[in-house]
């Protein structure tokens, strides 16, 4: 019960114990971008976690008492504080632990971070859409373009501020948040999405640069076989490619 | 130019001038339930500021270069600044200027207060003290008071009938300074709700 790549707790399985002191926990599923917003920020801030990994499709009872719509990711720590939603959770550790603070401390900068996310916001639901369509071969020269369209708009602000990342010329808290992602467009199908975007692609190739995004990185054949697995409802998808 | 008070601009209107030091200007609409959160926190605060009213059926071109959302509320400040999205602007304000801060201190009772915004509605079930976030008025409260306010105009307030909670909540809000001093008249609300759902170009100046 301690690492990413451990098998997902489902219906019928019994509540994990309290989180011991010195360690935080996170409830997650291997191949969730929300999730893995939370897992870079732990990764990139050094904090010492475990991952209980849920099965999404067969929830164990007891999840909801730690999420009222039991949704991953969720936090809890030694004092049984349970923090929930990607970006919260994201702002909690940033602010709680020690070590380099990945939200800039001007409070313009740092709202200029949270204006970004805005811009970014339409971006998890069409890639989802494009998967989807794409899966079940459907047209979506639509749902592309519009993709497009938000990759442009954050293309505009790379040029604009002519720096390497979102919140500067060193990685921060937004280049997580929007991250997962990204690593994801090959994947799901929509790497040409990004063709028209040189600065974009230029971002992406330096987050694949930093230490933490590496260190997550999800290999692409077992994401590939987790969607296979997904898309034809088989509930084991969410432990594909763990070998016990 | 200056006040909540003042007719809003339109299409056509001269770009406005810089913001003066130590001011901070608000883009807003009298009654936008969104800018008045904004509008909350800066009362709440005692942060000296000017508002804009912007005709929000007949939008200046220029405020689109304030916010290319077109929206409001929208903060300006005199290094010319920008920051728009209701939530953003009142942590903003309140990170940014000195005085009694809204927000806790602390990281998880921080992250309480934003899990509580995101939950509305699951919270209004649950909710044991006082306030949304505890035993006195916080950050959260003015979040979401605007919404309750236009309870009374749109002759919802039989809502709240069952969730006797929440009308404590209600009377309590009321008697807050800030709350008060901002309070929009229900007429106010009503002429304005009329005029805007027949597209007329003169709902955002009802009034005045």
């Amino acid at each position: 019960m301690s690492g990413n790549a451990t098998k997902t707790l489902e219906r019928g399985c019994a509540p994990p114990g309290p989180v011991p002191e010195g360690t935080i926990r996170l409830y997650s599923m291997r191949f969730c971008p929300y999730s893995h917003r939370t897992r870079l920020i732990l990764q990139a801030k050094g904090i010492k976690y475990q991952v209980v990994n849920i099965n999404l499709r067969n929830k164990p009872e007891w999840f909801y008492t730690k999420h009222p719509f039991g949704q991953i990711p969720v936090l809890e720590n030694s004092q049984c504080q349970l923090i929930y939603e990607s970006v919260i959770a994201c702002e909690y550790l940033d602010d709680a632990y020690p070590g380099k603070k990945l939200f800039p401390c001007d409070p313009y900068e740092r709202a200029r971070q949270k204006m970004l996310l805005e811009l970014f916001c339409k971006v998890p639901y069409l890639t989802k859409e494009c998967l989807i369509a794409l899966r079940n071969r459907r047209d979506c020269s639509d749902l592309k373009a519009a993709l497009r369209q938000e990759f442009c708009n954050l293309e505009e602000i790379l040029c604009y501020q002519k720096t390497s990342f979102f919140g500067g010329n060193c990685i921060s808290m937004i280049d997580y948040l929007l991250w997962p992602w990204f690593e994801r467009l090959d994947v799901y199908g929509v790497a040409d999405c990004v063709d028209h975007t040189p600065t974009l692609k230029l971002w992406m190739a330096a987050m694949k640069q930093d230490p933490a995004v590496c260190a997550l990185l999800i290999d692409k054949s077992t994401f590939l076989g987790f969607l296979n697995l997904y898309f034809q409802n088989n509930p084991d998808a969410f432990d594909y490619g763990l070998t016990c | 130019m200056s006040g909540s008070s003042a007719r809003s601009l339109a299409k056509g209107s001269e770009s406005p001038k810089p913001v003066p030091e130590g001011l901070i200007r608000v883009y807003s609409m009298r009654f936008c339930p969104f800018a008045k959160r904004t509008l909350l926190v800066l009362k709440a605060k005692g942060i000296e500021h000017e508002v804009i009213n912007i005709n929000l059926k007949s939008k200046p071109e220029w405020f689109f270069s304030k916010n290319p959302y077109g929206l409001v509320p929208v903060l300006e400040n005199s290094q010319g600044q920008l920051v728009y999205e209701s939530a953003i602007t009142c942590e903003y304000l309140d990170e940014a200027y000195p005085g009694k801060k809204l927000m806790p201190d602390d990281p998880y009772e921080k992250a309480c207060q934003k899990m509580v915004f995101e939950l509305f509605s699951k919270v209004l079930t649950r909710k044991k003290t006082a306030f949304f976030g505890g035993n006195s008025l916080s950050m959260i409260d003015y979040l979401i008071w605007p919404w309750f306010e236009r309870l009374e105009a749109l002759e919802l307030t039989g809502c709240a009938d069952h969730t006797p909670k929440l009308t404590l909540w209600m009377a309590a809000m009321r008697k807050d300074p800030s709350i008060s001093a901002l309070h929009t008249d229900v007429n106010a609300l009503r002429g304005f709700f009329d005029l805007y759902l027949q597209d007329s170009p003169e709902a955002c100046d009802y009034g005045l």
